[in-house]
């Protein structure tokens, strides 16, 4: 049972948020139901039926989707036009704030990841701190949850080199988790449990994330300047993609985001939300009011709650802690997948998640904004299904129509002013209206560009800009019909409770392969065929209206190979496509990143590996075998780790007998967790390094002979 | 500690060193070898000497304990040289129990950079450079400030009547129940498909559609 709460906020009047809510989401609701009323005619006049009725349902569901979208788009031009008083970076002086003797952890959350490319994000983070004359005030911990052996010792070796090299020692942690109960959150909540009231505030980044020192310490200004503020989420700038997939992405959430953001700013105010990482803490109520709590059922919706952010914002903003988007603040960077396969992936991940928040939206005291940002992440990945079973209905309709021979001729609008108009004109307002509320957030945020002379400049100019939008447009369309199946596949599989296991990728250097991309989209590829061959069979003009949504599926394996090529994104770098202020010029701590990653490639530092290169390592070297016996001794002195090792059998004979085993017979004759639980138990680390040295060759697996003799002939 | 080779260890008439053939020392020899490597000694001149340094120690006992191997005896050797050399220059008693002065006396190498900078003190008798004594004394790896230890504690979340309805399927019964449920309605659209339901059916798709 929770403790009774030692800290909280007046708060603050809502007034203001309560008309800015019902404006936007009833000019919303209004679009929706005039065009929806449009609709409704149209299916009238061809005839009313039962699957039309169900059309209708449809498209006033997806279309209530696409004008909130809209409505953020224009909502965000106009504020961005005629200026935002209500941002949190406006509504007091914060610059001035003093922040000596405050102290704020800045936490990386890791699992199995490229570690080269997190902990130089990590460097480039430091060091651009470390140039604001503020270092002293922030510790760096890096939290591992990692669970391929290989990786944890690459993890520690590397955090070693990484002090040295910064002379950080006492300043960057590395800290790796026994378990990996409650993933992500419970690693923080790990953190928060051992050190968590040390610090006033903690900001936490992902393993892709970089954050500029001087947007770091503006954070803390801010939250010292807003003592009722619980969380501020920057808005993070995709970058570094070389792919053209990434790069389009990255240009969309360049160029698009700002609006959108400052639309979305207009209604949540206060009531923000929380994308789990690029965003700062204030400690004490996360710690008091965020633990997540299991929710009650089993998978997919029941049991430990997967996408914790929203959720942690929801139940922040349920204490009257304000949670707000520092969207106006410059300098926090995230990475983006750079192919459509990863992308889907990351997709499956965060669909699970947000699915989830189907039940958490039912929990009392949570405030109406925060059950809005629940919602509209959940439409999100309803929209695709949705989308899908309206195409299947329309064409059902449209089929059946011509199956039975029963006439088309459509009868008078039930509206004077639509009554001259043809079916078919009538189809193609529709049509025409739809595209505009779809089409409008990137027009005005091409035309908020256009009023902005400085900003022209970093995305090569308004010229290029607007080629730009005309083709991130074209690729979004064919993307489009994919998303909405693969959303479509991950919503039915998660209803049924159904598991979906995904390799990892096989990818050549210049991208997907074409035998990936076959693997993956062959579906998809057959769906579009038949699903075209049939419209055809039905009606060929009906084919033609469809092109868009077939193409994307018909063409999906080279569309999804084509754009996952860094030769493409570099083609269209150099014809001036897609760019984005962060690819004109390149801020230092980006520089910093891209040399160092460049220096990694040259001395082939970050080269693969062969199999338990990491655990032999640990037991070889006499130094990596330190470092990491060092590191598991100081584990000893907390007490729920102390309770997990012996939980583990860490310190006894099983543990040793495992060792043994492993220098007789060789790493492969253990499994994963094996060779973990006996890389945990430092009095056996410290013994098979003693051995695996002393003993003669004749007793030892020939696989550590061949580790040891080339151990004996690295420089 | 002795440094230099004795006349005592060289070869015997029968090409014998120390009782045993030099094949066996040869392999004594690139197992030390190959550790001091491991810790980055790299100055072949020093790597040699502290080589035979071991070796000559490891012959001594050869004699008196003829059932292990050279190979035995100088990883023992050695081992029992950089312990002995690191309780001396962290001034602190090797302990049986752990070997945690072989992995503290390891890492203060690394922190102190022993392989940059003091290659050349590496198993030396004292006294020591103060900076280097200094360095190995004061070397400690942390993985983070001092514990402060509390425990974060979820609060419930009221999900009303949703709470009842996810955990509807535990109810006692209710599979048993939904399953002879399910088979009834299967035995009823059976009875329809077989008693002129397929035409009703046809019907009804159309009455769908109008």
């Amino acid at each position: 049972m929770a403790d009774d709460p030692t800290i909280s906020v007046v708060a603050a009047p809502r007034f203001r948020r309560a008309w800015r809510l019902f404006i936007f989401y009833s000019l919303a609701l209004l679009l929706t139901g005039l065009v929806s009323l449009i609709f409704a005619d149209l299916l009238w006049r061809t005839g009313w039926s039962a699957s039309r009725t169900v059309l209708l349902v449809l498209f006033v569901i997806l279309f209530l989707f696409a004008s909130i979208g809209c409505m953020h788009g224009v909502f965000g031009f106009f504020l961005r036009t005629f200026g935002d008083g209500r941002r949190i970076t406006n509504l007091k002086n914060y610059r001035d704030k003093n922040i000596d003797g405050i102290s704020t952890a800045i936490v990386f959350p890791i699992y199995n990841e490229d570690i080269v490319r997190a902990y130089e994000g990590l460097r480039a983070t430091y060091e651009s701190l470390a140039k604001t004359g503020q270092l002293e005030r922030f510790d760096f911990f890096i939290l591992s949850d990692s669970t391929d052996p290989d990786k944890w010792v690459e993890e520690e070796r590397r955090w070693f080199e990484l002090i040295r090299e910064l002379d950080a020692l006492g300043k960057i942690y590395y800290r790796r988790r026994l378990d990996n109960e409650g993933r992500k959150s419970g690693n923080v909540r790990d953190f928060l449990n051992a050190w968590g009231r040390r610090y006033r505030y903690f900001m936490v980044c992902d393993a892709d994330s970089v954050m500029r020192g001087e947007t770091l310490v503006n954070l803390v200004k801010l939250m010292e300047a807003h003592p009722s503020a619980g969380l501020i989420q920057t808005v993070p700038a995709t970058v570094n993609a070389e792919s053209l997939f990434g790069r389009i992405q990255q240009f969309a959430n360049r160029l698009y985001a700002p609006v959108f953001i400052a639309g979305l700013n207009y209604w949540a105010l206060d009531l923000g939300n929380y994308w789990g990482h690029n965003a700062i803490i204030r400690t004490e109520p996360f710690m008091q009011f965020c633990d997540l709590p299991q929710l009650p059922g089993r998978r997919p919706f029941g049991g430990q709650i997967l996408s914790h952010d929203f959720v942690e914002a929801a139940l922040m903003s349920r204490e009257n802690w304000e949670v707000w988007f520092a969207y106006d603040l410059e300098g926090s960077y995230e990475e983006a997948p750079q192919a459509m396969i990863e992308n889907a992936q990351r997709e499956r991940r965060w669909c699970q998640g947000n699915l989830q928040h189907g039940l958490v939206l039912f929990a009392k005291g949570l405030r109406g904004a925060s059950r809005l940002h629940l919602i509209l992440g959940i439409c999100g990945y309803l929209a695709g299904p949705l989308w899908l079973a309206f195409l299947v209905t329309f064409n059902w309709i449209y089929w059946y129509q011509e199956y039975t021979g029963l006439s088309n001729i459509p009868v008078q609008a039930f509206t004077p002013y639509l009554s001259g108009l043809s079916g078919t004109a009538h189809a193609l307002l529709i049509f025409v209206i739809c595209m505009v509320v779809i089409m409008l957030p990137k027009l005005l945020a091409l035309i908020d560009l256009a009023n902005d002379w400085p900003r022209r400049k970093q995305f090569g100019g308004l010229g290029r800009a607007t080629i730009s939008v005309a083709g991130e447009t074209v690729f979004s369309t064919l993307h489009a019909p994919l998303l909405m199946l693969w959303h479509t596949r991950f919503v039915v599989t998660n209803f049924l409770g159904i598991s979906v296991g995904w390799t990892t990728q096989k990818r050549a250097a210049g991208g997907t392969t074409w035998l990936y991309a076959l693997q993956r989209h062959w579906g998809h590829t057959l769906i579009g065929l038949v699903w075209g061959a049939l419209m055809w069979w039905v009606e060929p003009i009906l084919f033609w209206w469809f092109t868009p949504v077939l193409a994307g599926m018909a063409l999906s394996i080279p569309l999804s190979v084509l754009t996952s090529r860094r030769s493409l994104g570099a083609r269209t770098r150099a014809a001036g496509l897609f760019l984005t202020p962060e690819e004109i010029k390149l801020p230092d701590e980006l520089l910093s990143l891209r040399s160092n990653l460049k220096i990694h490639e040259l001395t082939g530092d970050n080269s693969p590996r062969p199999p338990h290169a990491g655990l032999a390592e640990a037991m070889l070297d006499p130094y990596v075998n330190a470092i990491h016996v060092s590191l598991l001794r100081e584990k000893q002195f907390n007490p729920a780790y102390a309770e997990q090792l012996t939980k583990l059998g860490v310190g006894g004979d099983g543990v040793q007998a495992l060792g043994e085993k492993l220098l007789a017979e060789g790493p492969d004759k253990l499994s994963a967790t094996e060779r973990l639980l006996v890389m945990a138990d430092q009095r056996v680390m410290v013994w098979l390094h003693q051995q695996s040295w002393q003993r003669p060759g004749e007793t030892l697996a020939a696989w550590w002979r061949g580790a040891i003799l080339d151990y004996s002939r690295r420089d | 500690m002795e440094s230099a080779v004795t006349p005592a260890i060289l070869p015997d008439a029968s090409g014998r060193l120390a009782g045993r053939p030099l094949e066996e020392w040869n392999a004594a020899y690139a197992k030390v070898e190959n550790y001091f490597h491991a810790l980055r000694i790299r100055n072949k001149v020093l790597l040699g000497d502290l080589v035979l340094r071991v070796l000559e120690r490891a012959q001594r006992r050869a004699p008196a304990e003829p059932e292990r191997s050279a190979t035995q005896l100088a990883a023992e050797e050695m081992d029992r040289i950089v312990t002995e050399w690191f309780s001396e220059v962290l001034q602190s008693p090797p302990t049986k129990a752990d070997n945690s002065l072989s992995t503290r006396g390891r890492l203060a190498l690394l922190l102190a950079d022993m392989p940059g900078r003091w290659q050349e003190q590496f198993l030396r008798p004292g006294p020591w450079p103060e900076e280097f004594t200094s360095a190995m004394r004061e070397a400690f790896l942390r993985a983070g400030p001092d514990f402060q230890i509390s425990k974060m504690t979820p609060r419930p979340l009221d999900l009303g009547p949703i709470t009842a309805l996810s955990n509807f399927g535990r109810l006692p019964y209710v599979r048993m129940a939904l399953a002879w449920a399910g088979f009834a309605m299967l035995l009823i659209v059976l009875f329809r498909l077989t008693h002129g339901g397929f035409e009703q059916l046809v019907g009804w798709l159309g009455r769908f559609n109008h």
